[in-house]
């Protein structure tokens, strides 16, 4: 454990050269527990503008409560997540207007059933932005294309196959331009034949510079596309760092370990 | 015994009448009980604690009266407590919407309830409101879900709406009886009675049905 605490030690700017600007998001000291279960023990982590951090780590190691705390679908015990320097919303009001500024893409897509592709896409413009619906329309036709579905406007989620799934549900939470995409393991629900698809949008998102916060499973994902890596394990960042440093010379026994677990033979 | 059938035909604008009748009635009790049981059902679920206790009550108090002391109960209780002079109509609109107003908002309870936690989560991560995750994401799918309940409940509450022929609302059950005491053709006025009811009834399950299939959500 001491190892881990040299690593969260701030980071040579050359190893992190998006890290220049202010943080958009910064956990600081996050704690959150479950009755006598803590799932997150005072996690601090920064993500600036433009990067992709990547929290990887076994089951249960607190990745997706990070995350969903982020955007507040979890509340805090302790410690505190600031957004755009603002200190994250406690109540309603506040946390639906930095919601809106938060994509968030689930492991189950969650796309609503009764609604078409475009009317997912839309739903967002047109309930939380009050925007028209033949604009909402238009710009939710526009997602559907960088994600490679414009065909698929018209049909149910039940005919679509996981990845298209998983690709409107990214469309919708770009529909409302947010600031930042969160992933919660985007692949982890699908077939592996599509899982390609859903990681080249998602990288592709990434070059053209969205910050995002990826949850993953999929170590070659976070090698290539990551800028940042964060190991949980029992509800603390053991280690972390850019990804060469975390695949190649990872400095603590537990992301050994865990890589080793994941047959990651670098 | 001889059957003259003739008399059905004799009275068929009063049993028009009363068919128009039975219909209003289902229609408006059912207008009432939808949004009403979405209400009482939301209240249930997400009420402050004064409001859900009230909401429990009135469903397991009305789930557990017979429809037809309810009835009885709306003609002499509800002008005093309320001090107008309704008339039976409207009384017997207003017994039967008590009685699946209940019903309805159970219904609607299972409907929401059925929907994982996910689709509100995703509907708020967008920045929707609790309230429009409701409206546009919860309630759409839960009524879906629960038509083919719903429709049954049409269907009984078709033929339930004969119970206010007690407080003499001119409805279908009312007019056969009134016709059959002053004719004394009782065995000919039943059977058109049941007649009737099941002609109109039966299309009605089978177009609900059909509805259902429609609008059936595929997951």
């Amino acid at each position: 454990m001491i190892a881990a605490d040299a690593a969260g030690s701030a980071p040579a700017r050359a190893e992190r050269p998006k890290a220049a600007g202010p943080a958009v998001i910064r956990y600081l000291d996050v704690v959150k527990r479950y009755g006598a279960f803590t799932a997150l023990d005072g996690v601090s982590l920064d993500v600036h503008a433009g990067e992709v951090v990547c929290l990887i780590g076994p089951s249960g190691s607190g990745k997706s409560t990070m995350l969903r705390c982020t955007n507040g679908l979890e509340m805090l015990d302790a410690g505190d997540i600031e957004f755009e320097g603002m200190r994250l919303a406690r109540d309603e009001r506040g946390l639906r207007s930095m919601r809106r500024r938060m994509g968030m893409v689930f492991q189950n897509f969650e796309l609503f059933p009764h609604l078409t592709a475009l009317q997912n896409v839309a739903e967002g413009p047109r309930t939380v932005l009050r925007m028209a619906s033949a604009e909402a329309d238009r710009r939710a036709q526009a997602m559907l294309v960088k994600v490679g579905l414009a065909d698929k406007a018209p049909n149910f989620p039940s005919a679509l196959s996981g990845g298209q799934q998983q690709r409107v549900a990214i469309a919708r939470a770009l529909a409302m331009e947010p600031d930042v995409m969160l992933f919660d393991e985007p692949t982890s629900a699908l077939d592996p034949e599509t899982i390609g698809e859903v990681l080249s949008v998602m990288k592709a998102l990434a070059e053209e510079g969205m910050t995002m916060v990826v949850v993953t499973h999929e170590m070659s994902f976070a090698r290539r596309v990551g800028d940042w890596v964060a190991v949980f394990d029992a509800g603390r960042i053991v280690e972390e760092g850019p990804p060469r440093q975390i695949f190649d010379a990872p400095t603590t026994e537990r992301t050994r370990d865990f890589l080793g677990h994941l047959g990651w033979t670098g | 015994m001889t059957l003259d059938w003739s008399v059905v035909w004799q009275h068929r604008d009063a049993l028009a009448l009363g068919t128009a009748t039975t219909f209003l009635l289902t229609i408006a009790t059912m207008a009432i009980a939808v949004p009403c049981g979405i209400a009482v059902a939301i209240l249930r679920l997400y009420g402050w604690a004064p409001a859900r206790a009230l909401a429990t009550g009135y469903v397991e108090l009305f789930r557990n009266l017979p429809l037809i002391l309810v009835v009885y109960w709306a003609f002499y209780v509800l002008p005093i407590l309320t001090g107008l002079g309704l008339s039976p109509l409207a009384t017997g609109l207003a017994a039967l919407s008590l009685n699946v107003t209940a019903y309805n908002a159970e219904t609607f309870r299972a409907g929401i309830n059925s929907i994982r936690r996910g689709q509100v989560e995703a509907a708020m991560a967008l920045g929707m409101s609790r309230a429009q995750a409701l409206r546009r994401v919860v309630v759409p799918q839960a009524l879906r879900r629960i038509l083919p309940v719903l429709a049954s409940t049409w269907v009984s509450l078709f033929k339930d709406t004969s119970l206010v022929s007690v407080i003499a609302v001119t409805e279908l059950a009312y007019v056969s009886m009134q016709v059959r005491a002053q004719t004394f053709r009782v065995l000919e006025m039943l059977t058109a009675m049941a007649a009737l009811y099941w002609l109109l009834g039966y299309p009605q399950a089978k177009l609900v049905d059909w509805i259902q299939r429609r609008f059936e959500v595929h997951e």
